[in-house]
Order: structure tokens, then C-alpha cells, then sequence
């Protein structure tokens, strides 16, 4: 990583330039020998449907409301575990930045816990909150808790200790502290956080659907396999994709646009 | 105070007390409610058992082998075609979108997909499994031949090196700390997908079916000793491949 940070990269700065046509070429084309390959045989229907029949089951299932059921479910879980998992953990992390004594209760604990992936709380979380909205939620907030405790206790850890002496000598209460140095000095690491819990939050989601709901992306393509409609299926997993790229790229805007004070 | 608790001894205990706390309330809750809540004993004796029936060895090792096998075919594949999309603009070109597009996809929703195609089974966990090790591991080779430094190059145009030459002794070396990187986040990601697979798929052998039969049969006590034995392998394995990192790139120097 440190290697490369000083020089840009060689690769991004051609491909940045041929923009408007390379980025659509590369799209179209695959788009293109995909269909071909479904219209010359080379895969069955039962096997791979065509781009052309996702857009219609897509079509098909936004004329139903169908399509918007599942993904507003699945936003709404998103939106609502991340936004509690996100705090709380924005919370827990400058805690223990702050307070050397919380670190040393809390973080053994924290640690422990850090090292099991997410999705094997989930049969654990089914046996206590049922396969209703709470769990969703849970597991979204429990994905969106740990990156985003780590990135603001980071964040704060990477302040300069001058810096807290000026606080101290201008006797800066704690709220005075939290908003003139705290928060400038650690945007960018908890930008940088909200965007991996993002990210993390909804892959673990999908999951999570796919194992057990009533309603959502992953529920949609788990009942798309169970009844054989591959065109249901391929449109979950075109939509999850979509879902997901547009959630990186919004936060990496945001995160561009927070922290264009640093570059100069 | 603030000495006192940079000194090993005294952050320990403090670091004892939450858990020492949580251990005692668990405790009691589980003698309340031995139904609902297994009591630290039950999962002692859980652990027992399943140590004697050979079950819990069974499982560890179905998963171990699923997430090695997994790692041992998407990370070489991964690694790859990054150093290919990185040295030859065409093979970017012409990969470089199809693989972009894939991997915004979450990798287990891949799974009910892979699942109508190959049936749920070994097979299928083997694929999610090993494409969750390919990308991280292509996109960090990919990004580490990308910014091998120009003068290396020149240099290499210099002495007139093959494009043999020029991959092994300049493009490697210098990708080779976002390689480790890449094949270190491949090892992780293989790791929580074997889990999640077995979990949804739950054929064959390994931890994430016996979570899910734990769950099915409201069996706390085996879910913890699941979970835990999952964490603890987690951990381990991430500390193998840190210090054999760092013993492969020790020509580093020590901060990166």
C-alpha cells in the first residue's frame, strides 16, 4: 500500500481519459455475446436466459410491484440496522479511544468477539429473535457495529496527542472537544468506516435473506431457485449487484466530497 | 491512574471484568432458564460430547478443507489474472469488465444461482467458496503490477530485459507486498463464505451445517461451542498467514 501512494496509478489514468466510450463499449459488448449466446443455443433457457428475458422478468415483476416490495424491504432493513449499528458503534469506538479504562475493560471483549464472521451469529440470532424484522435488523446492525467501532477508535487514536494538550490548555469542555477537534480531525477515517460497514451490511443482508424471510432481494432469488425460474433469479443477482455498487459509490462520493479540504 | 494502567497485569484484570461479568449473569440466567438458555456447564458438556463422538473433529475438518480447497484454486486464478489484466492492457480490457460487473454481487448471492445451475452440494459451496477468494486476490495483484514504479521499468528497458525478465525480477517483486495483501483478505473471505455456504446449503459435513442443525434443534449449547471453535480457527489461521507474510516479504522495509 505504502509503496504505491506517491505515485498514481498507471493503470486508472488511460482508462479515465477513453471514458465515454470504453465504459460503455466494454458493458454493451458483454451485454451483446451474453444474448448471443443464449439466441445461437450455446445455453438452454433452463440453463442461462438472456439479458433481454431478466429485463422482462424485471419488467414483469416491477408491473406487479412486486420488484419494489422486495427491494424496499430490503432497503428498509438496510437503512435501519445500519443506521444502529452505525451510531452505536461510532459511539463504542470514541469511548474507548477516549477513555484508556473503557479501552481496557471493553476491548479484550471487543476483540474476541471481532474474530467471528457476522453470518455465524445468524443461526444463533434466529434461535432468540425468530426470522422476523428484529433479526434482519440485528444482523444488519451487527455488521455495521464492528468496522465502524474500529475506524472511529482509529480515527481518534490517529489524532496528535499536541492536539488534545491545545484542547486542555484552552479548557475545552467535551462537547467543545467533540466538535471543534474530534470530528474535523477523524471525518475522514469514519467516512471511510461508514462506507466498509455499508458494504458489509448489505452482503451480510442478502445473506441473511437468502436463509430466512418472508420478503427482500436474497428471499426473492432463494424463491427464484426453489421454483426453477432462472429469469427470477438472474434478476435478483443483477439487482443485488446493482444495489451494492450504487451504496460504494454513493459513500465513496461522499467521502470524496467530506474530505476534498485534505488534498491541498 | 493513567500508569498504572499501561502495566500488563492491571489491564487484564480490568480486561477480565466485562466477560467475569457477563460469565455470572450467563451463569444464572442458565440455571433460571436451562431450557432456553444453556448454562456454561451444558455447553462444557456439549463440547465433551462432541469431542468424543469425533463430530466436532469431523466438522472442523470438512470446513478447513472446503475453505483450503476454495482458497487453493480462486487465489492462484485471482492472483493471475490481476498480474495479466495489470501487464497486458487487452486481457484489462477485455476481463476487466465482466469481472468488475461480477463481483458487485455479493458472493453468497451467488449462491441460490450456482445452486439451480450445479445443485445444492459440494460442488456449489466449492465455487462460491473459491470465488470469494478470487477477487480480493485479483483486484490487489492487479493493483500492485498496476503501480510498480516507472524507473523500475526504464531500468528494465535499460539492461533490455524479455518481457520474461521484466515480469520476474521487476513486476513481481515490486506487486508482490499487494499480492501477500490480496491473498491475505482471499484467506478471510474464503473463510466467512465457507461458513455462510455451509449455513445455507447445509450438505455434507462442517461448522456452518452443525450451526444450522444446532439451530433447527434449538440446541444453544452446540451453537456456542460452533461459534467459539469457528472463532478461535478464524483467528489462528489469520495469525499463520500474518507471520508468513511477514517472513516472506522481511526484504520490506518495516513499516509497511
Amino acid at each position: 500500500m505504502m509503496a504505491g501512494r506517491h505515485f498514481p496509478s498507471g493503470a486508472s489514468v488511460p482508462r479515465l481519459r477513453n471514458l465515454p466510450v470504453g465504459a460503455f463499449a466494454a458493458p454493451v459488448l458483454l451485454l451483446g455475446a451474453w444474448q448471443l449466446a443464449c439466441l445461437t443455443g450455446l445455453f438452454p433457457q433452463q440453463v442461462l436466459v438472456p439479458p433481454s428475458g431478466v429485463a422482462k422478468a424485471l419488467a414483469d415483476m416491477a408491473g406487479s410491484g412486486e420488484l419494489q416490495r422486495h427491494v424496499g424491504d430490503s432497503l428498509h432493513r438496510l437503512l435501519v440496522g445500519f443506521a444502529i449499528g452505525a451510531v452505536s458503534g461510532m459511539i463504542f469506538g470514541a469511548a474507548l479511544a477516549l477513555s484508556r479504562l473503557l479501552d481496557a475493560a471493553l476491548s479484550p471483549l471487543f476483540l474476541t468477539l471481532w474474530q467471528v464472521p457476522v453470518i455465524a451469529f445468524v443461526p444463533l440470532m434466529v434461535m432468540f429473535l425468530g426470522i422476523d424484522e428484529p433479526f434482519k435488523i440485528a444482523v444488519v446492525a451487527i455488521a455495521a457495529f464492528f468496522p465502524m467501532a474500529l475506524a472511529t477508535f482509529d480515527g481518534i487514536r490517529g489524532v496528535p496527542r499536541n492536539w488534545f494538550d491545545v484542547a486542555k490548555i484552552y479548557r475545552l469542555r467535551l462537547h467543545q472537544l467533540v466538535r471543534r477537534i474530534l470530528l474535523p480531525a477523524t471525518v475522514p477515517a469514519v467516512l471511510t468506516g461508514l462506507r466498509i460497514s455499508l458494504t458489509r451490511a448489505w452482503v451480510v443482508l442478502v445473506a441473511a435473506e437468502l436463509l430466512a424471510a418472508d420478503s427482500g432481494i436474497g428471499q426473492m432469488m432463494e424463491m427464484g431457485r426453489q421454483l426453477f425460474q432462472i429469469d427470477v433469479v438472474l434478476a435478483g443477482v443483477v439487482v443485488s449487484g446493482l444495489i451494492g455498487f450504487l451504496l460504494d459509490r454513493g459513500a465513496r462520493w461522499v467521502e470524496s466530497r467530506a474530505t476534498r479540504w485534505r488534498a491541498a | 491512574m493513567k500508569h498504572q494502567l499501561t502495566r500488563w497485569p492491571v489491564r487484564l484484570g480490568i480486561g477480565l471484568i466485562v466477560p467475569l461479568f457477563l460469565f455470572l449473569w450467563w451463569q444464572w440466567q442458565g440455571s433460571a432458564h436451562p431450557s432456553a438458555f444453556a448454562p456454561p456447564a451444558a455447553v462444557a458438556s456439549a463440547l465433551a460430547e462432541l469431542l468424543r463422538n469425533g463430530g466436532l473433529l469431523r466438522d472442523t475438518l470438512a470446513t478447513l478443507e472446503r475453505a483450503f480447497t476454495g482458497l487453493a484454486i480462486g487465489a492462484p486464478l485471482g492472483v493471475a489474472a490481476g498480474i495479466a489484466m495489470g501487464i497486458w492492457k487487452p486481457v484489462d480490457r477485455l476481463l476487466g469488465p465482466l469481472l468488475h460487473a461480477l463481483r458487485q454481487v455479493p458472493m453468497i448471492g451467488w449462491l441460490p444461482l450456482i445452486g439451480l445451475w450445479f445443485g445444492v452440494g459440494e460442488g456449489t459451496e466449492l465455487i462460491v467458496v473459491s470465488m470469494s477468494a478470487f477477487f480480493p486476490s485479483m483486484l490487489n495483484s492487479h493493483a500492485g503490477v498496476a503501480q510498480v514504479e516507472r524507473r523500475y521499468l526504464e531500468v528494465g528497458g535499460i539492461y533490455r530485459f524479455s518481457t520474461f525478465q521484466r515480469i520476474r525480477f521487476i513486476l513481481l517483486p515490486a506487486a508482490m507486498p499487494l499480492v501477500m495483501t490480496g491473498l491475505t483478505q482471499a484467506l478471510a473471505f474464503a473463510w466467512i463464505s465457507t461458513i455462510g455456504t455451509e449455513l445455507l446449503t447445509g450438505a455434507g459435513a462442517g461448522l456452518g451445517v452443525a450451526m444450522q442443525a444446532a439451530q433447527v434443534q434449538q440446541r444453544l449449547d452446540i451453537m456456542l461451542v460452533v461459534i467459539s471453535v469457528t472463532a478461535i480457527l478464524g483467528f489462528i489461521i489469520n495469525q499463520l498467514f500474518r507471520s508468513l507474510r511477514q517472513s516472506l516479504l522481511r526484504w520490506q522495509p518495516a513499516q509497511s
